[in-house]
């Protein structure tokens, strides 16, 4: 089953009298449960497209459907709900609210989905932090947590809502190697162990080994739905 | 209220200096509307508090009791106007006094004790009902103005006793008697013996019913010649000394009214600008923005009510600390400050209110927070 499905997908930014093609008739789909990594260099409008999937950006033209709810004609307040109810995100950076506790930074999804934090709230979130060997860290403040850490409660966060999809910006691009590999490894087994669809976008083309299918993305051009991290490399070459 | 409250629990030290900062303008408020009310029941208490509700002064006197006088046939024909019930004379002068065995000045009020311009905030004791007998400020009583105490007016060494006290009734800063009027003529008589006549100072009028103060003030303007009639609140508002007290004050105030909701609504940008990164996570991960607008105005709503308890506190302990310098605690105008200061600081919470709806969830990919 898809889980996200993007048609013809073109993002254009109007600048002066020109116009920028940031995403250009990008067609994507990842079924239930696959990881797919989208590599592309800087500026190739990875970002971009994983944006208009998780509905904080809308496509100038094209089709976007996640989990069977089509988004592209979404208003803002439509795709805030939507956001909230259906996406998990990892950002590159500034993924943790910083006056919150990394209990409090899972829970925050809960409050903002009209929950109160209670008792079954806490105990998924202790759950999701356990698992994430962070059990012991529940009442830590994100300064208080190392880059690795705070990563794993932002993973903790983007699934505490059992989101159909989840969607990863350059999760590693702030951790060494080591830690990177290890980041990747507990994305991969937690997206696997709850059969959730991944999006991971990043330019390390070390991390496509946690992926099912990579697609590479370059000048907002993807390159041919399905093809494998290979033949995508051979395309390239 | 979860983030609002997780957020000031975590930043206990700056929203506690906030609301620490807004409690002492609050209380700088607050006291100074004290100050401002004590000092001007010091100024014009006794006109504020008799029973006159028009006052009717010579109008070469420009509003001031102690330069006006108002003859016979004036005050014959104040008397006919229509809506005057009774129409008394008031006579007011300083003296030299001796009070507790202490020289000093005094204010003596003389009324009809029949008529208009007797003290209407008696606390204790009775209203002269004779000759020689006066209600004295409460605030005197222990300067030998108490019920019991008798006073000494100089050069004749007329004595007054003391019957009665009443809130805030002191004139010009002085130590006030109400008398009844042929008290007030021996004491103007044995200072000058050979005056003729005692006149009055002005004329206190009971309004008849069916008539207003303004309408009967009016009348009496358009038909006596040579006299000024003023409501009580106008003959209050127009003493001497207290318009010009009052504007100042008002400009101070005017002030603090100014700087409370401009710490408060700065403050709360410049936090906003602080955690401008955590709002667009927040907004990407589908939190609405009334929720953080919301979570927004609780915080100054948090603020300003602890601010002001912090200043109610400070209030009460001053108050009992200045208590000699008359200042006057009114419990309303003090809540009502309050509110209007909580209502002008949620208004320029508004800018922050206004850069938290700006916050484009997207900017949460690029790392950067939001272009505030």
């Amino acid at each position: 089953m898809t889980v996200l499905d993007m048609r013809d997908v073109r993002k254009v930014y109007r600048s002066g009298d020109a116009d920028i093609v940031a995403l250009d008739h990008a067609t994507l789909h990842v079924d239930h449960g696959e990881i797919v990594a989208l590599l592309g260099p800087s500026g190739s409008g990875k970002t971009t497209l994983l944006s208009i999937a998780g509905g904080l950006l809308t496509p100038t033209e094209g089709t976007v459907e996640v989990g069977g709810h089509d988004i592209s004609d979404y208003s803002a307040k439509q795709l805030t709900e939507f956001r909230r109810e259906n996406v998990g995100f990892v950002f590159q950076s500034v993924n943790l609210v910083p006056f919150l506790n990394a209990e409090e930074n899972l829970l925050v999804v809960d409050e903002l989905g009209g929950g109160r934090g209670g008792r079954t709230a806490k105990g998924r979130a202790r759950q999701l932090l356990d698992e994430l060997g962070l059990g012991h860290r529940l009442r830590n403040l994100p300064a208080q947590l190392s880059g690795g850490e705070r990563q794993r409660v932002a993973i903790g966060r983007a699934l505490f809502n059992n989101p159909k999809l989840v969607l990863f910006d350059e999760p590693t691009s702030a951790l060494d190697t080591k830690l990177g590999a290890q980041v990747m490894e507990l994305i991969r087994s937690e997206m696997k162990a709850r059969d959730t669809a991944a999006v991971i976008v990043t330019h390390d083309s070390r991390m496509t080994e946690y992926a099912d299918r990579t697609v590479r993305i370059v000048d907002g051009r993807l390159a041919a739905d399905g093809a494998t991290p290979d033949t995508a490399a051979a395309a390239k070459a | 209220m979860f983030l609002a409250l997780k957020e000031m629990q975590r930043a206990k030290v700056r929203f506690g200096l906030l609301a620490g900062a807004v409690g002492l303008l609050v209380f700088l408020i607050l006291f100074q509307q004290a100050l401002l009310t004590g000092l001007i029941n010091q100024f014009i208490g006794a006109l504020k508090n008799q029973s006159g509700e028009v006052l009717v002064y010579n109008d070469q006197a420009r509003k001031n009791l102690e330069g006006s006088i108002i003859l016979p046939d004036q005050q014959t024909a104040i008397a006919s106007v229509e809506g005057v019930a009774v129409a008394s004379p008031l006579g007011e002068a300083t003296f030299t006094v001796v009070a507790g065995d202490e020289e000093g000045d005094a204010v003596i009020f003389g009324y009809m004790l029949d008529g208009p311009g007797a003290p209407t905030t008696l606390v204790e004791g009775r209203l002269p009902t004779t000759t020689g007998e006066a209600v004295a400020s409460e605030k005197d009583a222990a300067d030998g103005y108490d019920i019991g105490d008798v006073v000494e007016v100089l050069p004749e060494g007329l004595e007054i006793t003391v019957v009665g006290l009443a809130r805030d009734i002191n004139y010009s800063v002085q130590p006030v008697l109400f008398v009844d009027f042929a008290t007030f003529e021996a004491a103007k008589l044995a200072r000058n013996p050979d005056a003729d006549a005692v006149l009055p100072s002005a004329i206190a009028i009971e309004i008849a019913d069916g008539s207003s103060a303004s309408e009967v003030a009016a009348r009496i303007n358009a038909e006596v010649d040579g006299v000024e009639a003023l409501t009580r609140q106008q003959a209050v508002d127009g003493s001497p000394g207290v318009s010009s007290v009052r504007s100042s004050f008002t400009i101070i105030l005017g002030l603090f009214y100014l700087v409370v909701p401009l710490v408060t609504g700065l403050f709360f940008l410049i936090v906003t600008f602080q955690k401008a990164s955590a709002l667009t996570l927040l907004r990407a991960i589908g939190a609405p923005a009334r929720t953080l607008v919301r979570s927004l105005l609780v915080q100054v709503l948090a603020v300003m009510v602890i601010g002001s308890v912090i200043a109610f506190g400070l209030y009460a302990a001053a108050i009992q600390g200045v208590e000699n310098l008359g200042v006057q605690v009114e419990v309303m105008p003090a809540v009502i400050t309050s509110l209007v200061v909580l209502a002008l600081a949620l208004v320029t919470s508004l800018v922050a209110v206004r850069r938290v709806l700006r916050i484009d969830p997207l900017a949460a990919t690029t790392g950067a927070g939001v272009a505030l």
